[in-house]
């Protein structure tokens, strides 16, 4: 009983107890498939409301790497269960909750948004159950002074504390700018970003004049952009959600004194969505990116492209579909390195090997090489700037529009 | 009088502090002297714009709770719809250009094409769901009404999609005119002219009609003006009408002024029109104009009037805060609202 509870305590914040099944044992649980079942692995993204193209595109993306491998590891099918976790705090602590309390889950893939990964990465490891991150990219997830609760939490996908400094690269080096205004929502997300992005355009030399904030649902920005008009800012920076950045977009230039301003927004607007809501203002609108461009990404990431257009008749609808796919692969050479048979042909997985097992591997991935460190920081990083080219969400096409201007 | 006891006490406390923040925040401010007149204009502008659209949707709340005592809570669903409504006619005018080319007449096909839908709806949710539930007490009919604002907003949603939908943005609307060397937006004015113009065409119908004279009636005592051969039902079903096309009006105005129709757009504007009805006193109609009009100033001045001379950091975040942080202020030296009724006592 001590000793549980020791192991308990050494394994950081999983509760369950070191446990014997078939030919595996493993200190905070063991994993039992029976023969001919399918290995479960949960899913969380954004599947409903305005960002739903981010969320959707990734769960594509882990279709694909399912298909790729046969739908089948081990002799094993493999199943989806997705749950829709709304972007937001509440709805990632329903669904991971709900992944939670199904004990055939070998894993989480997910979210797309770090307001879910924040409260949902510590229920699920609670139970054992590792969560590779998907699309979340705020830079506390794996910091190195991340709580214990996260130690089942992984990302392939680069930290926004490698965006920001790029966001703030690409200010002062490529638009010259000297002085700039932030604007975030609140979440995790935006508001670690634009710190990140002002700490470092500080350290270049820049002037940050003030850091503002709006609710997500805000729909009256005039009178905010007014305020900054009066500070003369010479770029406003809002890595804010579709929505909200659409109005400021629209609003600031319509707003005197801003006109020679320039406007840049994040990752979270990647999207044909966001062309439709901003309209016409979007043409010319710049977002700092991590470069997907062909000639940026792994080898094989053409070949995916073209899977994805035949799977579901359309170009890839978001940015992070190759950081999913690349997790569940991860996810899958994981379980084919820790999973054992016994005889009768039931397969078991022990959860801590499993976790050990998805912070070791490393491969080439679609989206350049996979190799955890020991925060769970999986993806490297390059740097890029989008420049939206048409307000025709059909013209919506990553290169095209928004296409590449930087570097 | 008697004796003041604690929670008297915590209460001036709280005015005290209330009054001190806003003279302390505006004095700071004022001297700050960060701001350009045309600036403090905009502030202003914008208000009134935001105002005005509140007012509007408030008007539709405040005349049910008059004549049913019921909260249409999918008050701001019916706004929706209107938007919506104006959405599909103003993208194919703005494409074919014909919006550009016949500014007067396009917007009065938007408008009058928003209005339809949003009575058409407005009355068949009186007609199904609230009628049935006229002579029942207690809680029941606001859940139900929370329950149609639920089924409106997820049929929307069902139909048209969860995607944000930007409207029509021509030329026209663009401009700016110059008052007295301000410069002020022309859809502003525009959305600020109409809705004057309408709320005094409502006010009137109120005031002056045989059909406006029982409603009052029917607001002042239901039973009563049954007995006198009042049918309830037509003043009833009369006032769905003048609400539904407020607001079909106001959402064609909401869209217009902030480009953007979802689902869901309609709950945020719903909650702070039934607040500014509130403010001006549930049940009065020019007290519902007038509270949208104060809600919407404060939302839009008070972050800069009041916290920026407190050197406090990102105010606008905390706009809803200050805007029912007053509306609060005021209902508590006047629980029944800027100029709600006096009658409260025999009613209640």
């Amino acid at each position: 009983m001590v000793a549980a509870a020791v192991i308990t305590l050494a394994s950081g914040g999983a509760i369950q107890a070191a446990q014997t099944l078939g030919p595996v044992t493993d200190p905070i649980g063991v994993l039992r498939i029976p023969k001919g079942a399918p290995i479960q692995i949960g899913g969380m993204w954004v599947i409903s409301g305005a960002d739903t193209a981010l969320g959707l595109d990734e769960k594509r993306g882990v279709e694909i790497a399912f298909k790729d491998v046969g739908g089948k590891v081990l002799g094993h099918p493999l199943k989806l269960d997705t749950e829709d976790d709304q972007c937001n705090a509440e709805g990632g602590q329903t669904a991971a909750t709900k992944l939670a309390s199904n004990p055939q889950i070998v894993v989480v893939l997910g979210p797309a948004c770090s307001s879910v990964a924040t409260p949902g990465a510590p229920i699920l490891w609670q139970q054992g159950i590792v969560d590779i991150c998907t699309a979340c990219t705020a830079p506390k997830l794996t910091a190195p002074d991340r709580k214990p609760e996260y130690d089942g939490f992984a990302r392939t996908v680069f930290s926004d504390s490698e965006q920001g400094k790029a966001d703030a690269t690409y200010a002062t080096k490529a638009l010259k700018v000297k002085t700039v205004v932030t604007i975030h929502d609140g979440s995790p997300y935006a508001q670690q970003l634009q710190q990140v992005m002002a700490d470092n355009f500080t350290a270049m030399g820049g002037k940050v004049l003030s850091q503002e904030a709006v609710a997500p649902n805000d729909v009256d920005m005039h009178p905010l952009l007014t305020r900054i008009a009066s500070e003369k800012p010479d770029l406003i920076y809002f890595p804010v959600f579709t929505a909200a950045a659409a109005q400021i977009l629209r609003q600031a230039k319509e707003t005197p004194g801003l006109e020679k301003t320039k406007l840049m927004g994040g990752g979270s607007l990647l999207s044909a969505d966001f062309i439709e809501a901003a309209g016409p203002s979007v043409v010319g609108f710049v977002i700092g990116y991590p470069d997907i461009s062909p000639e940026a990404m792994g080898k094989n990431y053409p070949k995916f492209v073209d899977e994805y257009k035949k799977a579901y008749g359309e170009a890839p609808i978001s940015g992070y579909h190759a950081n999913a796919y690349d997790g569940a692969m991860l996810a899958i050479k994981a379980i084919e390195k820790v999973a054992k048979a016994d005889k009768d042909g039931n397969l078991y997985i022990g959860r801590k090997a499993f976790r050990d097992a998805v912070f070791s591997i490393k491969f080439e991935g679609i989206s350049g090489p996979i190799a955890c460190d020991q925060y769970g920081e999986c993806s490297s990083f390059k740097p890029s700037a989008l420049e939206f080219t048409s307000a025709d969400p059909k013209t919506f096409g990553i290169g095209k529009n928004p296409k590449k201007i930087w570097p | 009088m008697t004796r003041l006891n604690a929670v008297d006490i915590v209460l001036w406390g709280l005015r005290i502090l209330v009054v001190v923040v806003v003279v302390a925040g505006t004095i700071g401010t004022v001297l700050k002297d960060r701001y350009t007149a045309a600036q403090w204009v905009d502030f202003v502008v914008f208000g009134l714009t935001i105002g005005a659209i509140y007012a509007q949707i408030a008007l539709g709340y405040t005349m049910v709770y008059g004549v049913l005592r019921l909260i249409n809570f999918a008050h701001g669903d019916i706004v929706m719809t209107g938007a919506f409504a104006g959405y599909f006619i103003a993208i194919p005018l703005d494409r074919s250009g014909y919006l550009q080319d016949n500014p007067v007449l396009g917007m009065s096909a938007i408008l009058v094409v928003a209005v339809i839908v949003s009575t058409s709806i407005a009355l068949l949710t009186e007609r199904i769901a609230y009628r049935p539930f006229r002579r029942v007490t207690g809680l029941a009919p606001l859940i139900c009404a929370i329950g149609v604002s639920f089924f409106l907003e997820q049929t929307f949603r069902g139909m048209f999609g969860s995607a944000v939908k930007s409207y029509p943005s021509p030329e026209w609307q663009r401009a700016a005119f110059d008052v007295f060397g301000f410069r002020i937006p022309r859809v502003d004015v525009l959305v600020i002219g109409l809705a004057i113009f309408f709320m005094a065409g409502l006010y009137l119908i109120v005031q002056r009609t045989r059909m406006g004279t029982a409603m009052r009636a029917v607001a002042e005592d239901g039973e009563a003006a049954a007995l006198m051969g009042i049918d309830v039902n037509k003043v009833v079903v009369f006032t769905f009408i003048l609400g539904g096309a407020m607001a079909g009006i106001a959402g064609v105005f909401y869209a217009f002024v902030y480009k953007q129709v979802y689902f869901f757009m309609g709950f945020t504007p719903g909650v702070k029109a039934f607040g500014a009805a509130v403010l001006g006193g549930i049940g009065s109609i020019p007290g519902a104009m007038l509270g949208g009009i104060f809600l919407g100033m404060v939302e839009s001045v008070g972050p800069t009037l009041f916290l920026d001379g407190l050197g406090i950091p990102a105010p606008y975040q905390l706009r809803d805060l200050i805007a029912f942080t007053l509306l609060i202020m005021v209902l508590i030296f006047r629980p029944q609202g800027l100029l709600g009724e006096k009658m409260a006592k025999k009613r209640a």
